[in-house]
């Protein structure tokens, strides 16, 4: 009690209802799921939730070959998504900067995508890639560039591609906007002076405007790396994972697993291994922005 | 007693009597004035007409109805879960169907304990029967879905097609009876990309569901009486082998593998496919010219039936359970029948959908004739007549986690990444591994 009234104690009292919201919306349920994964927790049988089963789930994943096809998927989709998304961002970011008039109005056509859920995305493509009546081979028909529809959702290698230019679309203009934004407060004058230097537009790019950017790159590629999640929705519309776990990420393979299979043990141990997944991109994304940062503050 | 009780006695009364007359049969659908009853159900266009119903029953009873939930039936069959997951049971009537109500263990009540047995007479016997979970009737039938074929006479009446098959097959041209026959007219009309055989539903429960019914015409079924997976059997790679045999002579939709019901049902109104093997709720859609092209060509027969000359007739009904947590059983049992009595049923009917109650058939058929829709009452006639072999799923709670197994290896075999035997067997080994996870086996 004496410390309670204390000075010292200010700073804990004034944090209490923080870390009670997150002990209650984050660590609980994080220690719940955790447990869980060491059971064979079914949704519609609670009392399983009371039975230890050991490393049982994490042992059955090891030796699952979907999961580790799942699992192996997804690091490929989000490194060529995001990779693809940063280059198109910083494109579009680039072509805005250059615009002095209706920059306004195009930086709100360009925030559009974002305002789709995933799921209007997922029906979106899948009606514009489908293979009888889609748009698209449609189009190519009648241009005479085809003669035999192209199945688009059902090749191993399209199907994928397909599902990754669904979320480029979706997703782009995030990075668009973070790296515009990073652009708008770029200082005028090294440019400027490098200009009066002599160098061309491409030397002023790599040498200032881009590791100026660097540390917005590294926080655009943190939060979408995080984000990118949210793509599940799209690809449970477009494919399910099908056909034949072709397309299969981890996010569809878990939500089968613990929603429709009431498996819910099994789901949150595959959501603890994948969890292993964020926290390298995390760790990898910070270390690169730590470095960026002391880059730009001339310590290197 | 004052004007105004005298006056609630006389409008009390008579709201009886209009209502026992307007509704015609002996369920008394009690009186619970003040009472809010808290329901879950399915919504959606097609599903949402009924309840428009539900101010009439507020009426008839004095209770008032709360729709605390209102989602397609995957989110609602999720959410169900999570409630179940929570122990948080507050509401009292839940959307159902015979495909997921096994998964819901006691959730919902004995419905036999509630309603009278002269009222469970008025419903389909064999709907009512697949409405049952281990002996307990869980949920009562609102619609059946049970599939046939929808055809395009056109194509049937074209001299050209019918000297051309007659040439082939050196039979007359005729809709398919028999399983073979479908596949070889699928693969006969098939010219693309302007025509298609047909399409099948190539994920989910719709592949499953559609490889049982084939299975099961062949003589075979999923599951032994012991609950051994038998659909590995020659009966099963005859069945997996029909689709492969369409897939590969490009009498299908390459896409038709990640096809649902709403693309076939939108292939089919766009002129795309000869034939289709489906549920009755698609006939009015077809047959409306402002959303299908082929609406004044559409026919209708039987689903075909496979080597053992019977038909597989998946079928499923979309239903009401109460639930065993409900704090008014009495009002949410008088709600569940009153959405599924003769005037519910009619409306049902009336959007083109199969009705869980013997009597409305007949009165559907008048009603369609009486009001120039012959080709409706067509249909219910011929959906009425494959309604006696109807067959459900097994009613195991694991039942869609081993269709969520079979589905993929169903289409492994359909692109060519594994025989249907390897990929039948694939699949068995997975769902004896859940049954014996489940301690059936």
């Amino acid at each position: 009690m004496k410390f309670l009234r204390s000075p010292q104690a200010a700073p804990f009292l004034l944090l209490l209802p923080s870390i009670v919201v997150i002990l209650a919306v984050v660590a609980v349920p994080l220690l719940v799921s955790f447990w869980t994964s060491f059971t064979p927790y079914n949704l519609t049988r609670p009392a399983t939730l009371y039975d230890f089963v050991g490393w049982r789930n994490y042992r059955r994943l090891m030796g699952n070959s979907d999961f580790w096809w799942a699992f192996g998927r997804t690091v490929v989709f989000i490194t060529i998504a995001l990779n693809l998304e940063l280059l198109l961002g910083l494109g579009l970011a680039l072509l805005m900067n250059n615009i002095r008039k209706g920059e306004r109005t195009l930086r709100t056509i360009m925030m559009f995508p974002m305002m789709f859920s995933p799921i209007l995305v997922g029906f979106m493509f899948k009606y514009l890639f489908n293979d009888a009546i889609g748009l698209v081979n449609n189009a190519l028909f009648d241009l005479y560039i085809i003669s035999r529809p192209i199945p688009w959702l059902v090749d191993g290698v399209l199907a994928n591609l397909t599902i990754i230019l669904a979320e480029i679309w979706m997703s782009t203009s995030v990075f668009a906007i973070l790296l515009l934004a990073g652009l708008l407060a770029l200082p005028k004058e090294p440019i400027e002076a490098a200009r009066v230097d002599g160098c061309n537009p491409w030397q002023v790019f790599r040498h200032i405007t881009l590791p100026f950017l660097m540390p917005f790159i590294f926080i655009a590629m943190t939060i979408r790396s995080l984000d990118v999640a949210r793509a599940y929705d799209m690809v449970r519309i477009m494919t399910n994972g099908g056909p034949a776990g072709r397309t299969e990420l981890i996010w569809t393979l878990m939500v089968r697993t613990g929603y429709q299979n009431s498996q819910m043990g099994m789901a949150n141990a595959m959501g603890y291994v994948s969890i292993l997944l964020s926290i390298f991109f995390t760790v990898y994304f910070y270390r690169k922005l730590v470095a960026a940062r002391s880059f730009m503050g001339g310590a290197q | 007693m004052t004007k105004g009780l005298k006056a609630a006695l006389v409008a009390s009364v008579a709201l009886t009597c209009a209502g026992g007359v307007a509704l015609a049969d002996d369920f008394d659908y009690g009186s619970f004035p003040g009472y809010t009853l808290r329901v879950k159900l399915i919504g959606g266009t097609q599903y949402e007409n009924l309840y428009t119903r539900i101010p009439e029953w507020e009426a008839m009873t004095g209770a008032r109805v709360e729709i605390v939930s209102s989602k397609n039936h995957f989110d609602l069959d999720r959410e169900i879960k999570q409630d179940i997951a929570a122990g948080d049971i507050s509401w009292c009537v839940g959307s159902n169907h015979t495909s997921f109500a096994p998964q819901y263990g006691d959730l919902y009540i004995d419905l036999t304990d509630w309603i009278p047995q002269s009222e469970l007479d008025q419903y389909v016997q064999g709907t009512l029967d697949s409405a049952r979970v281990d002996g307990r009737l869980v949920q009562l039938p609102r619609v059946t879905d049970v599939s046939n074929l929808y055809y395009r006479q056109s194509l049937y009446a074209d001299p050209d097609n019918q000297a051309r098959w007659q040439e082939e097959h050196g039979t007359e041209l005729a809709p398919p009876t028999t399983f073979d026959e479908f596949r070889d007219q699928v693969i006969f009309f098939a010219d693309p990309p302007n025509l298609y055989g047909t399409a099948f539903a190539g994920k989910d429960e719709g592949a499953s569901g559609r490889f049982m019914e084939i299975l099961r015409a062949n003589g075979g079924d999923l599951f032994d009486e012991d609950w051994n997976p038998i659909f590995n059997s020659p009966a099963g790679v005859a069945a997996l082998q029909w689709f492969v045999d369409i897939y590969n002579a490009g009498a299908v939709p390459a896409g038709t593998v990640n096809y649902t019901w709403d693309d076939i049902g939108q292939a089919m109104a766009a002129g795309q496919l000869a034939l289709d093997l489906d549920w009755p709720g698609f006939a009015a859609f077809y047959a409306d010219p402002d959303s299908s092209k082929i609406a004044g060509e559409l026919g209708f027969a039987l689903a075909p039936v496979g080597s053992a000359g019977v038909r597989g007739a998946w079928s499923g009904s979309h239903s009401f359970s109460v639930t065993e947590a409900c704090d008014n059983k009495a009002a949410a049992v008088s709600l569940a029948v009153f959405l599924t009595n003769d005037d519910s049923e009619m409306m049902e009917a009336q959007a083109g959908n199969l009705p869980t109650r013997t009597a409305t058939f007949g009165e559907v058929i008048d009603w369609f004739n009486a009001n120039d829709q012959p080709y409706m009452a067509d249909m219910f006639e011929v959906w009425q007549g494959s309604l006696a072999e109807a067959r459900t799923p097994p009613l195991i709670p694991q039942w869609i986690e081993v269709s969520n197994v079979l589905w993929p290896q169903l289409q492994a075999a359909i692109v060519g990444e594994k025989t249907p035997q390897q990929a039948l067997d694939d699949a068995a080994a997975q769902a004896r591994e859940i049954l014996e996870d489940a301690g059936i086996l």
